[in-house]
């Protein structure tokens, strides 16, 4: 195909440089009946940044990986630089001039920068001349950081810095961010936009940001694919398109950006839009049902997770913790799982103070909790559907310490049918579930309790568009049926689409508050920053 | 059929085949001959005369070794000592069974009490160690099996502890006093077999046991603690209370059956005496039982007369010129090949549910 043959997807793309610095034909890769990729085609080109954007489980994670040599393709054709390669470890690409900067970090928190810089190197480390290049990477693309500084004492912002550093170290010609802004505050995140500008313009690379935030991809990119089910939905110029038409490409049909802006990151929109539940409906004569004063703990050798920290919620309302991650919210989190018993500090629920060092308690005061990994204290992947249902008191389906099958069973499928839980039955184990399947299973069992406070740590992270809209849904009911909600988010759009009121979580604190009603975007990105009110 | 219980037949079949094979290689390459070797092994555990009672009396002690280690595996504990834990609650059994004393029936019942409470009391100074102190369980058990078996050989010397007096040992060093036989299980006589009542209480308890796991509460949440302690631990259950028990639990069982071993009948293991090397690796075996059986309380019924069966019939076995000890390394291809066809379906299962998270991320 040459010229402007294909322009009505190609949108001029085809046109522009001689060779793509990577070029994938037909890619193919399938894991068991799933399709991860179906022919992919995909040209990415010197001096320009390429947005991928897709739900999760579209293939983009997959695609990335495939060209970094993490997964190997079924079929298709991958060519760097105009010739045909087989790309069968990371090594090889990292030969080939790919590097990716990973969206879960992979440091060492007891080694300093240059230590952790030069984890995976071969043969002896000159120290002197690693200092030196982080130092010189670090000013040529505005990436300062402290090459002598512990890993474990930094932001999630410079643990980034960390990352990208360790992987322009490199010196790729073509670079992979998977998700980078999910630890950033928004500051940070136009930073480092503005790095990938620097790189992409002053040299020459080809730079790849995979995404599945419609504002940044339409901030930062020139080119935009889109991904759907495991195909190409969509190939345009980032100048030529808008929200709306992405958005319908993404989720493969027409989206309400007002509605569902939340969920597909889009910032602005949900910004501007009023909230629906208006804070009359909060009484604020009536006393907080959740009360948490000055709470300090602490792990390890005496690092404070929680410093101090001080929040309430009343019935009915929906109380949004804002802060970039790492600061403090699995710790919070935690507490009101009965997992971190505190050094000083209260927390009181319905007027009756609740053990923070008793086992349970927290759950049998009538609080529920959809855990941020919900691997770690949500479900328990070894036991049934059913038994994962009635964890908080099996009791209830047993006389005489005897659990009775019937009920057992009964229950399970009244809350399988009621939250649309997809299994083959209330006896498959909950491992054979998939991820958002299990969510539902810890969501219906938390609600079913009819609790007083409903914790929801990163409720929606991991789930598409669809499942996103049916939490927040279940959040927002929740809370008009007179359950005080707290909802633990780094995703700002979800606060601002769900929160009647915003608390900002930095080092372990609240250092700030604001009405949904008056939220200033930009004092929230300060506050997240660390910036005091 | 399912074409999962399909799949579990198929690889059963094939493992259990090749450690046949390599059992029988095995035979003929030490100098045997395997049909030999293998009729050898059928008579002393079934055909000769007798030989089924002792097989059940030697399984009795190791399905109840193994109960009590399935108490501890499903709270999430390694307990490996059962082989000393056994032996403590045989020395507490004889210390204060004998000091006790009273009408015959009395004190077997004290004695098998004080069985168990002299494992669960072994079992539990690993259970604080690791509660307290977070010391590894799987270290501890292990090498209180070592002060173990010199603890008892120290006490077999002193009179005041486990030492018989000077009339009932004769010229004997390190043995305790005889039990009674008003003071022994019953043994149960059929067809030309001695079956003792040992065998019906392991076999009672192991009914029990896989009831409480599968249907009770108390099941329920000791699988939760097993299997991810910090979900048990926001749902009300303490992991270090909930492993205290399971630990204490564990080593009783590992100490009722030392105390049963030592009341027994049918095989013997020390003429009613405590001697040194009284656990003859009951212990270890049970261990074995309980990793064939995979944590089931009732799948640990066939599996011990299995092991039971492999013991008596070793004992048969050097009569046909190849050494007894063959038979321990036929047991453990045995076990490999009994272990063998889950941990190749649960690799599958894994790799197809990774292969589904992986399209989905």
């Amino acid at each position: 195909m040459t010229g402007f043959g294909d322009a009505v997807i190609d949108a001029g793309v085809g046109a522009l440089a001689p060779t793509p610095a990577v070029s994938l034909r037909g890619i193919e890769k399938r894991f068991g009946a799933v399709r991860a990729c179906d022919s992919v085609d995909l040209d990415l080109h010197r001096g320009r940044i390429h947005g991928i954007l897709g739900e999760n489980g579209a293939g983009k994670s997959t695609l990335m990986k495939m060209l970094i040599g993490l997964v190997l393709p079924d079929g298709g054709r991958i060519e760097i630089d105009g010739v045909e390669r087989r790309i069968h470890e990371p090594t090889h690409a990292a030969r080939l001039g790919i590097g990716m900067v990973h969206q879960h970090f992979s440091l060492v928190d007891a080694l300093t920068v240059w230590e952790n810089v030069s984890l995976g190197e071969a043969g002896q480390l000159d120290a002197r001349s690693i200092r030196n290049r982080v130092g010189e990477i670090g000013e040529h693309f505005g990436l300062e950081i402290d090459p002598d500084a512990r890993v474990g004492e930094l932001t999630a912002g410079l643990r980034q810095r960390v990352e990208i550093i360790k992987c322009l170290r490199r010196d790729p010609s073509i670079v992979i961010f998977d998700e980078p802004t999910s630890v950033l505050t928004p500051e940070e995140s136009q930073q480092l936009f503005r790095a990938f500008r620097d790189v992409v313009a002053a040299e020459g690379r080809a730079v790849v940001l995979v995404s599945h935030k419609l504002d940044e991809i339409l901030e930062a990119t020139d080119d935009i694919t889109i991904m759907r089910q495991g195909s190409v939905a969509l190939r345009t110029l980032t100048s030529e398109t808008d929200a709306p038409s992405l958005a319908h490409a993404m989720v493969g049909r027409p989206v309400s950006l007002r509605a569902e802006g939340a969920a597909l990151g889009l910032t602005g929109v949900v910004a501007d839009s009023r909230p629906d539940t208006s804070e009359d409906a909060v009484d604020t004569a009536e006393p907080p049902v959740l009360i948490v004063d000055g709470a300090v703990a602490t792990v390890g050798r005496g690092a404070r997770v929680l410093d101090e920290l001080s929040v309430s919620v009343r019935s009915g309302e929906i109380l949004g913790i804002a802060g970039v991650e790492g600061n403090g919210q699995r710790a919070l989190g935690d507490l009101l799982s009965s997992l971190l018993p505190l050094q000083r500090g209260s927390v009181v629920v319905d007027g009756h103070l609740v053990s923070t060092s008793r086992p349970g308690a927290m759950a049998r005061a009538g609080i529920g909790v959809i855990p941020e990994d919900r691997h770690d204290s949500g479900v328990v992947l070894d036991m049934s559907v059913a038994e994962n249902l009635v964890m908080i008191d099996p009791g209830v389906c047993a006389s005489r310490g005897v659990i009775d099958r019937k009920r057992l069973h009964d229950n399970a499928l009244r809350l399988i049918d009621e939250f649309d839980i997809q299994c083959s039955g209330p006896d498959a184990p909950l491992w054979s579930l998939s991820g958002g399947n299990q969510q539902r299973v810890v969501l219906a069992r938390e609600l079913d309790q009819g609790p007083r406070v409903l914790v929801a740590s990163q409720p929606t992270r991991g789930l598409d568009v669809g499942a996103i809209e049916y939490m927040s849904e279940r959040l927002r009911s929740a809370a008009q049926s007179g359950v005080a909600v707290v909802l633990i988010s780094s995703e700002l759009e979800e606060i601002l689409d769900l929160a009647d009121r915003i608390a900002v979580m930095y080092r372990g604190r609240v250092i700030g508050e604001m009405k949904r009603s008056e939220v200033d975007i930009e004092r929230l990105g300060l506050l997240m920053g660390g910036a005091a009110a | 059929m399912t074409s999962r219980a399909a799949r579990y037949i198929a690889l059963y079949a094939a493992s259990i085949a090749t450690a046949l094979i390599a059992s029988v290689v095995l035979v003929q390459a030490t100098g045997g001959d395997w049909q030999r070797v293998l009729s050898a092994l059928v008579d002393g555990s079934i055909l000769g005369p007798g030989r089924w009672g002792q097989t059940l009396g030697a399984a009795a002690p190791m399905l109840l070794v193994a109960l009590g280690t399935i108490v501890s595996g499903r709270a999430g504990l390694v307990n490996i000592g059962q082989e000393g834990q056994l032996l403590m609650g045989t020395a507490f059994a004889v210390y204060f069974g004998f000091r006790i004393g009273g009408p015959g029936p009395f004190t077997l019942v004290v004695l098998l009490a004080f069985g168990a409470v002299g494992g669960a009391v072994w079992a539990m100074i690993a259970g604080g160690l690791r509660f307290w102190r977070g010391v590894p369980e799987v270290l501890t058990t292990l090498l209180l099996v070592t002060v173990a078996t010199q603890a008892i050989a120290f006490g077999l010397k002193r009179q005041s502890l486990l030492l018989a007096s000077e009339a009932s040992r004769g010229n004997r060093n390190q043995v305790s006093s005889q039990l009674d036989p008003d003071s022994r299980l019953p043994v149960l006589r059929l067809f030309g077999n001695e079956i003792p009542s040992a065998v019906f209480i392991a076999v009672g308890l192991a009914l029990v046991l896989g009831f409480l796991a599968a249907r009770t509460v108390w099941g329920f949440r000791l699988t939760m603690v097993g299997r991810n302690t910090r979900a048990a631990q926001r749902f009300g259950i303490s992991q270090s209370r909930y492993g205290m028990w399971a630990m204490a639990i564990s080593g009783a069982f590992a100490g009722l059956a030392g105390a049963a071993m030592l009341a027994g009948g049918g095989f013997q293991f020390g003429n009613f005496r405590l001697v040194p090397g009284f656990s003859a690796n009951i212990g270890w075996t049970g261990l074995l039982v309980a990793l064939v059986a995979r944590e089931k309380a009732l799948a640990a019924i066939p599996v011990a007369l299995v092991f039971g069966a492999l013991r008596t019939g070793s004992g048969f076995v050097s009569s046909t010129g190849v050494e007894a000890q063959i038979t321990e390394v036929i047991q453990g291809f045995l076990v490999l090949a009994l272990l063998v066809p889950p941990a190749v379906v649960f690799l599958q299962d894994r790799r197809a549910a990774r292969a589904v998270t992986k399209a989905r991320t």
